[in-house]
């Protein structure tokens, strides 16, 4: 038993024993060290054959060059956005377990349900959007339109399902993602070698769907219900470490995969009519291309919309910043999923979010918002009772409110709203925007409410709150009283690590001046807020600016008088913006005012400091105690900043020349003078230069007064230059820029001015060709011999050689002159480095590296051009990048898609390019999928799935002749590739797309009718159909005949004279000219005379019309549950169907039973003429049989006697031996004459050979003769020439 | 559709042609109000007219609707078709009215362009077409619109007022447009010119080229001047000569100035001395504003920036002209694009006035007309 235990000898294949021994081996065969066969035996690698070596040699550089791709330029952004998974498969397969497997494996968190796109960290380079596909085949097309990976689950004891090769189709057409194929199931395998089978089946089945070698991940069974650990980590491995390659599509437009959705309608507008156009925010991480502001978009499954507004926002699930560590700790291992409930703690423009971390994640963290994750964690009741239980005070000296009393005002939610709440298990913004429309008392004490319910729901205002009391006065702190003790209530329910919590956000928020600064913003932001609801003006702009202030805290500088300049000029705009009664110029001057501050006095800026000041500590009393005050204190301001406004127009009066002061004759003087010098100024002023064509300026420049800029950006969209545009507007469109104040070219100064432009001026010193000579002398001149350790010296000029001089006396003294000689050491060394390079590496480099080169320098480019600016100046050029994680406003959304929002659907945002959003018509290569069983019929509507579309629409199929005419199709080929038009969204040419017939339910059948590509887009199109005219001849004469039926008028045979015409038996004809009668005939010239039988046809080629039926599919507004339901117009076939409509026929078209006659030929008559001069051969042979021979003509026959028998068999005999000799002498003869010609031959032959040797003879003679002349001749020429 | 949804609106008839060309590039439908409705002669003018009805040959499914009155425009583009194309230009407008359009439509096309322009080939107003020829075209090419069949020929001579000029413009078509990176200048290292004359003496262009050499000649010695006399059928209906000169430096870039004698009847007459020194005096500014494109090029150069690919351009121009801004205003409008202004100031050197860098990302913009084969 223990022997068969025993492990077999393995031999060593490595290690010094290995090693060793095969050295030793080496030396027994005496070869020596070498252990390089090729050097070890040269000849065996010797050239054999030079034609296999050109093959060997050609096959490599085959292989090479397919491995070549067409370089692009690298377009992906520093920090790209997640990775979007998309996990696929049939139902049961187990596609919800992995994801949850998936985000435990990297985040250690568990996500119970998963709803929508779920965000995680699985690197420190990576990110990952995991989101689930179900079998809706609206859900299979929109997703592979944004994956960068497919899982694509099977169950392996089942096979292959149908929407697996689906899906794979779709992925086909719309550019190939990276798909890995995922086994599960394996545990239903009773035996192991069936297990084996199967694998290898599938496996080899996946490969020819995919590519041979593509990645098939084996799961091989559950444990407890979820995956193995071990299967799982390296599935997870396979993720983090994969290698995309960009797909066109993809790369040339930008979308979100949306993970957040918010209504944003007026409530009030929702009360009146509540099937009214919906206001959206949709959040997610802009990938692909750069996304502008107030560009289209589309959202497959609801429609085209154009962008209202975009911002970005601050990561919610970022990458680690430091990158030092090899893993990441447990704080960094972020998981974001707002539609399923989970996700960091989150500010934005209108709202706050929490969510819970890991229940031992940020365990060493100690922060703000870490203690308030915890003791959020900590609580015990649940949220529901919490609200019911909860109770906050609005003013100091008020009864607390519960949220029964709120109920009770009728501040209820949407119901809709409140189901979406209830599933997401998070505090909506709804509940501020609610109250919006109503006096702003209500929204100062929604406000209140707002931030205490989220309190009190675990959301983090509480902590604004907090930080808003770090900052407060003592005045402010009796106010605050009332609050903390509230918190203290709160905190009671919640464990006893509060405590520190309570104790440590002072200190903290003390110590960390920066936050408490961004607070303020926040502060600023909130009283804008109430601001405008006092004015009763819709305030979503200044939101905007507040939010963007308060979401940048960073970027602030620490500078406190700055910044509350800054403040107070943000304050200013916002008012002159919302009182209303503030006008564009007064707006204009304000902001010209911006950038002139600077300029103002030191006592003035004093004064606004003081100013400052004094607001901010009335602001906090303002907040505190609320209603009664505010208004007050609101006056206040507002007073204030219109001192502060007209102290500016004064100044700005006083500033400008008398325009407005002095008389209207005065004004009007020389105006266009004015308006050239103000022009030039404009031109020559230039830092405005870009405000000047833009208009503002939401940038911090370089200038001085760049942050008051800064705060005013973005809010003033009323400018000058529009100002002026008005002046100019019917004046000469012109591009030639005239010169206003030319120079004078013939003073002297003015000419130098330009004198460097031309090449006799001076050059650069870098472009100087000869400092650049003089420079490489000086590097180059002196070097080294290395072998012999000679040092040459290069020619220095006498200045050098004396510096050099010095130098060497310096050295002596001075260190630093060492290091600077050492640099130049090193510069030299580079300098011959790069010649080095330059001279070997050019050779090389081909065609394709040149091209690869130039488009890495452009990537590098266009990485290193803006990265030294913030991401707001950013934006405003190049758009939203990629890896953004943006929110995106839309209007005009239909409530449908509020009303049955269903997070499981993936909501997409596909940027469209330019006139993308146009329609016309679109022609493309189309072809019947091989799997799909029916053929494709012109004119049924039928789904196509273009770009980010999916829509209906209704095809005409064509196929295009040789003289490249598109001839219409009835139906699509079988096994062809045809043309396809329709009228519909332009798509750029090239674009893949796939059509189905329908998208609702499931078809037994594979779904996918038709793949192509798209060919043409136009505005007209022409495909025809043929038509044939007949006619019928009613008058025959030679080769004309009159031909009527074909036309009904003399005019319609007027636009036809000319054209070819045939008759079915074949004659060819033209139409001549119309007849007068009857109506519509003609005459026409045949090349043979026509048959009062025969038909006349015309070919003619009619042009068809497509249908302008263009219906998106509207699969996300359908109502939850029923969102695969979507059926749009149906085919004449389902129409008939449903109706009972039967087809008629044409009964010509009928099969009937053939029912031939019998046929009768006549018998061939010969005229008498012909027959006679038929030759023999050919006559009829009219003569009859011979018939019997009377017995009277018929002879006898002889019978002879003997004796005439006897002398007829002797003559018989006599002739045979007569002719038996004649045959012997004719051969004897023959024999004879044969050796007479072969002995004569013989003598010929001799007498040849004799003639030859003669001649040869003669010959050689000859030739030596002829030999001695020439020499002799040479000889006489040299001789001659001596 | 959501095409009525993005359609922008515009008064007044000044840049009617950005408006419409940036409108048929983008597809975004355009309504142009109030086009000189304070005029005594309200409406469009002929050579808007003849403008409008060149972009309907040009283009496949445009829709132009015009009032009665003809103040108010509107303009829905359709596809940029192009192939073989014969205008009558308006004589109000020189051909280069039109051309400078037609150069930033016809790499767009569905089919190469190759158009006849027949009208006033050399005015005081338009640039003209020699000066085109001599700066527009090479800047295409640095934007890869090249080849054989790219070419400007100029057949007869035109002047104002008579026109009876032809020019032959061809054009091939691109799928995408190549980033450029024009930043440096160079050094003017040769000065080219064109003096032409029609209908009056040939000495007259002579006489214009001896006067400006006698400007330039402070400069640089590498100076050139043609002159151009064309006769009989080929010298239009009115007579008239001029100068144009284009200064070329060692990075390929071409600085142009021009001037053309009064119209007949109209001002005094200009003695071909004084056309030929301010002419040299025009360049010696143009050069002195500087940049890497003509001044009239400037919006040429920034759209076919903007429509490039996603990738950095970078131009450096002279100080901008007011038609520039205006058409910056325009790219905004239409293609949400602006651009990053950075001035350069000329400081010690002894090059010129400021110059500006213009630096945009492309927008991803492809031919959509061009069929895919």
């Amino acid at each position: 038993m223990e022997t068969k235990d025993q492990k077999k000898h393995r031999k060593k294949n490595s290690g010094p024993k290995a090693e060793k021994k095969k050295r030793r081996h080496l030396q027994d065969l005496q070869l020596g060290d070498e252990e390089d066969a090729r050097k070890r035996n040269p000849k065996a690698f010797a050239v054999q054959s030079a034609v296999r070596m050109a093959r060997s040699f050609h096959r490599t550089q085959d292989l090479k060059t397919k491995k070549h791709h067409i370089p692009v330029v690298d377009r992906t952004p520093l920090e790209p956005p997640p990775i979007v998974v998309v996990v696929m498969g049939p139902p049961k397969v187990g596609k919800s377990t992995l994801i949850q497997c998936l985000i435990r494996n990297f985040t250690r968190q568990k996500l119970t349900e998963i709803r929508g796109p779920v965000t995680i960290v699985s690197g420190k380079k990576r990110r990952l959007t995991i989101i689930e596909c179900g079998c809706d085949i609206n859900v299979m097309i929109d997703l592979a339109k944004v994956a960068d990976l497919v899982l694509m689950l099977i169950d392996a004891s089942f096979g292959f399902e149908m929407e697996t090769f689906e899906f794979l189709n779709i992925c086909q057409v719309h550019g190939f993602p990276k798909i890995m194929g995922v086994l599960t199931h394996l545990d239903s395998f009773k035996h192991n070698k069936q297990l084996k089978k199967t694998k290898k089946r599938l496996k080899h089945r996946f490969w020819t769907e995919v590519y041979p070698g593509a990645k098939l991940f084996y799961l091989s069974g559950m444990v407890h219900g979820e995956y193995q650990n071990q299967e799982i980590h390296n599935l997870g491995r396979f993720i983090t470490v994969m290698k995309f390659r960009p797909l066109t599509w993809q790369t040339s437009h930008p979308y979100i995969l949306a993970d957040r959705m918010e209504d944003l309608t007026n409530p009030e507008d929702i009360r009146t009519n509540i099937r009214c156009d919906r206001k959206v925010s949709l959040y997610g991480y802009l990938r692909g291309a750069h996304l502008k502001n107030k560009s289209q978009i589309h959202m497959p499954g609801v429609g085209d919309f154009a962008v209202s507004d975009i911002s970005f926002l601050p990561d919610p699930c970022a990458l680690p910043e430091q990158q030092k560590k090899r893993c990441l700790n447990e704080k960094e291992k972020l998981v974001y999923a707002p539609l399923s409930g989970v996700g960091g703690v989150l500010y934005d423009k209108d709202a706050v979010y929490v969510d819970l971390g890991g229940s031992h994640g940020f365990q060493d963290e100690v922060g703000p918002t870490h203690e308030l994750v915890q003791s959020l964690i900590s609580t015990y009741s649940t949220i529901d009772a919490k609200m019911a239980s909860s109770r906050m005070t609005l003013f100091s000296d008020s009864k607390p409110l519960g949220s029964e009393d709120i109920d009770n005002q009728g501040l209820l939610m949407p119901k809709e709203e409140k189901q979406m709440d209830l599933k997401t298990g998070r505090m909506r913004r709804k509940a501020i925007f609610g109250d919006e429309d109503e006096s702003g008392d209500s929204d100062e004490e929604d406000d209140e409410m707002s931030e205490d319910d989220e309190l009190e729901n675990g959301s983090s205002d509480e902590e604004a709150e907090e930080e808003e009391n770090a900052e407060m006065t003592d005045q402010y702190m009796a106010g605050k009283g009332v609050k903390r003790r509230k918190l203290e209530e709160l905190e009671e329910d919640s464990e006893m690590d509060l405590p520190a919590f309570a104790d440590s956000d002072d200190d903290l928020e003390r110590s960390s001046a920066e936050e408490g600064e961004a607070e303020e913003a926040d502060e600023s932001s909130e009283e804008e807020d109430s601001t405008a609801g006092e004015g009763g003006i819709s305030e979503s702009k200044a939101v905007g600016e507040g939010s963007k202030a308060g979401l940048s805290p960073a970027n602030r500088q620490s500078d406190h008088v700055n910044l509350e300049k800054s403040l107070l000029m943000k304050k200013a705009a916002v008012l002159t913006s919302d009182s209303g009664h503030c006008t564009a110029e007064e707006a204009f001057a304000s902001e010209d005012e911006s950038e002139e501050n600077s300029s103002l006095s030191a006592e003035e800026e004093d004064s606004e400091n003081e100013k400052t000041i004094r607001k901010k500590l009335s602001k906090p009393s303002q907040v505190s105690s609320g209603q009664k005050l505010g208004p007050r204190n609101l006056i206040d301001e507002t007073s204030d900043i219109e001192d502060l406004l007209k102290e500016e127009e004064d100044y700005k009066e006083e500033n400008n020349d008398s325009k407005e002061t002095s008389g209207a004759l005065k004004w009007k003087e020389d105006l266009s003078r004015k308006a050239a010098e103000a022009f030039l100024r404009q031109q020559q002023a230039a830092p405005n230069l870009r405000k000047l064509i833009y208009g503002t300026v939401a940038e911090d420049n370089e200038e001085e007064d760049g942050d008051t800029r800064e705060e005013l950006g973005g809010l003033f969209r009323v400018n000058q230059p529009d100002r002026e545009c008005k002046h100019k507007a019917d004046s000469l469109d012109c591009s030639r820029f005239l010169v206003e104040a030319p120079h004078d070219w013939d003073l002297e100064e003015v000419m130098n001015s330009i004198r460097d432009c031309f090449v006799t001026g001076k050059w650069e010193d870098d472009k100087d060709a000869a400092k650049v000579l003089a420079e490489d002398e000086e590097l180059y001149g002196d070097f080294e011999d290395l072998e012999t350790g000679d040092v040459h010296k290069g020619k220095s000029g006498p200045d050098t050689q004396n510096e050099h001089i010095e130098k060497e006396l310096k050295e002596e003294i001075d260190p630093n002159e060492e290091e600077s000689a050492k640099k130049k050491h090193l510069d030299k060394k580079r300098k011959l480095k790069e010649m080095f390079d330059a001279e070997y590496d050019e050779g090389e480099s081909t065609y394709f590296d040149d091209l690869k080169g130039e488009m890495q320098k452009q990537a590098q480019l266009n990485r290193a051009e803006f990265e030294d600016q913030d991401d707001e100046a950013r934006v405003q050029y190049e758009g939203f990048r990629p890896g953004m994680y943006v929110r995106i406003e839309i209007e005009n959304v239909p409530c449908e898609f509020v009303q049955n929002f269903d997070p499981h659907y993936p909501i997409i945002l596909g940027g469209l390019g330019n006139s993308e959003g146009n329609v016309g018509y679109v022609q493309m290569r189309l072809k019947k999928h091989r799997w799909y069983k029916k053929i494709l019929k012109s004119r049924d509507p039928i789904i196509f799935s273009v770009g980010w579309r999916r829509f209906q629409t209704i095809p005409l199929y064509y196929i295009e002749d040789h003289n490249g005419r598109q001839r219409l199709l009835k139906y699509t080929p079988q096994h062809m590739h045809c043309g396809a038009a329709f009228w519909g969204p332009i798509t750029p040419q090239g674009t893949g797309f796939l059509a189905i017939q329908s998208v609702s339910g499931v078809m037994p059948d594979f779904r996918i009718a038709a793949t192509g590509v798209v060919l043409d887009l136009d505005k007209s199109i022409k495909i025809v159909k043929k038509l044939k005219l007949t006619g019928f001849p009613y008058k025959i004469f030679k080769n004309t005949s009159f031909i009527k039926g074909m036309f009904n008028s003399a005019l319609e045979v007027a636009k036809f004279e000319g054209a070819v015409i045939r008759t079915v038996s074949g004659i060819r004809g033209q139409i001549k000219k119309a007849l007068r009668a009857p109506e519509g005939a003609f005459r026409a010239s045949f090349e043979d005379k026509l048959l009062m039988s025969d038909i006349v046809f015309m070919r003619t080629w009619y042009p068809v019309s497509i249908p302008a039926f263009y219906n998106p599919v509207t699969s996300l507004l359908k109502p939850v549950g029923e969102k695969d339901t979507w059926s749009g117009m149906r085919t004449t076939g389902q129409l008939r169907l449903a109706h009972g409509v039967r087809l008629k026929a044409n009964k010509d078209s009928l099969y009937k039973p053939i029912l031939r006659q019998k046929k009768h030929f006549n018998s061939l008559h010969i005229p008498k003429a012909l027959q006679k001069a038929l030759p023999f051969k050919n006559k009829p042979k009219t003569q009859a049989k011979a018939g019997k021979v009377p017995k009277d003509r018929r002879r006898p026959a002889v019978i002879r006697e003997p004796h005439e028998r006897k002398i007829l068999a002797l003559l018989d005999a006599l002739s045979t031996v007569h002719s038996q000799k004649m045959k012997k002498a004719k051969e004897q003869r023959h024999l004879h004459n044969k050796e007479h010609f072969r002995a004569k031959q013989k003598e010929e032959e001799e007498k040849l050979k004799r003639q030859k040797d003669l001649r040869k003879k003669l010959f050689r003679i000859q030739g030596q003769k002829e030999r001695k002349n020439q020499k002799s001749s040479l000889k006489g020429a040299e001789g001659q020439l001596q | 559709m959501a095409t009525q949804a993005n359609s922008l609106s515009y008064a007044g008839c000044n840049f009617l042609r950005q408006r419409l060309v940036l409108s048929t590039l983008s597809g975004r439908p355009v309504k142009i109000r109030k086009i000189r409705a304070r005029d005594d002669n309200p409406g469009l003018r002929d050579f808007e007219a003849s403008f409008i009805r060149l972009l309907d040959k040009i283009t496949n499914g445009s829709r132009i609707e015009i009032n009665q009155t003809g103040t108010t425009l509107y303009y829905q583009p359709g596809l940029l078709y192009g192939g073989s194309v014969e205008h009558d230009c308006s004589v109000l407008r020189g051909i280069g009215y039109y051309l400078e359009s037609l150069l930033c439509l016809a790499p767009f096309m569905k089919h190469p362009l190759k158009i006849v322009l027949r009208g006033v080939t050399n005015d005081q107003v338009d640039p003209s077409v020699d000066v085109l020829k001599a700066t527009a075209l090479p800047l295409l090419k640095q934007f890869g619109i090249d080849g054989e069949s790219f070419e400007l020929k100029i057949v007869r001579r035109g002047m104002p007022p008579g026109g009876g000029g032809e020019v032959v413009f061809s054009c091939p078509v691109r799928k995408v447009l190549k980033p450029i990176q024009l930043t440096d200048p160079g050094k003017i290292k040769r000065v080219r010119g064109m003096a032409y004359s029609v209908r009056v003496s040939p000495q007259m262009a002579n006489r214009i080229v001896d006067s400006a050499r006698s400007i330039l000649n402070k400069f640089i010695p590498d100076i050139y001047i043609y002159t151009d006399h064309m006769k009989g059928v080929n010298s239009g209906k009115s007579p008239g000569f001029g100068l144009s000169l284009v200064a070329e430096t060692t990075s390929g870039t071409f600085l142009s100035a021009e001037l053309a004698s009064n119209p007949q009847g109209q001002g005094e007459a200009v003695l071909p001395e004084d056309l030929g020194r301010n002419c040299a005096r025009l360049l010696l500014e143009e050069i002195y504003r500087g940049g890497c494109v003509d001044s009239t090029n400037q919006s040429l150069a920034l759209l076919l920036m903007t429509l490039g690919q996603q990738d950095v351009s970078k131009v450096l121009l002279g100080p901008l002209s007011p038609y520039t801004i205006e058409f910056l205003r325009h790219l905004k409008s239409f293609f949400q694009i602006m651009f990053k202004i950075e001035t350069k100031p000329c400081g010690e050197e002894l090059k010129g006035g400021d110059k500006v860098l213009m630096t945009c990302v492309g927008i991803g913009f492809s031919n959509l007309s061009k069929t895919l084969k």
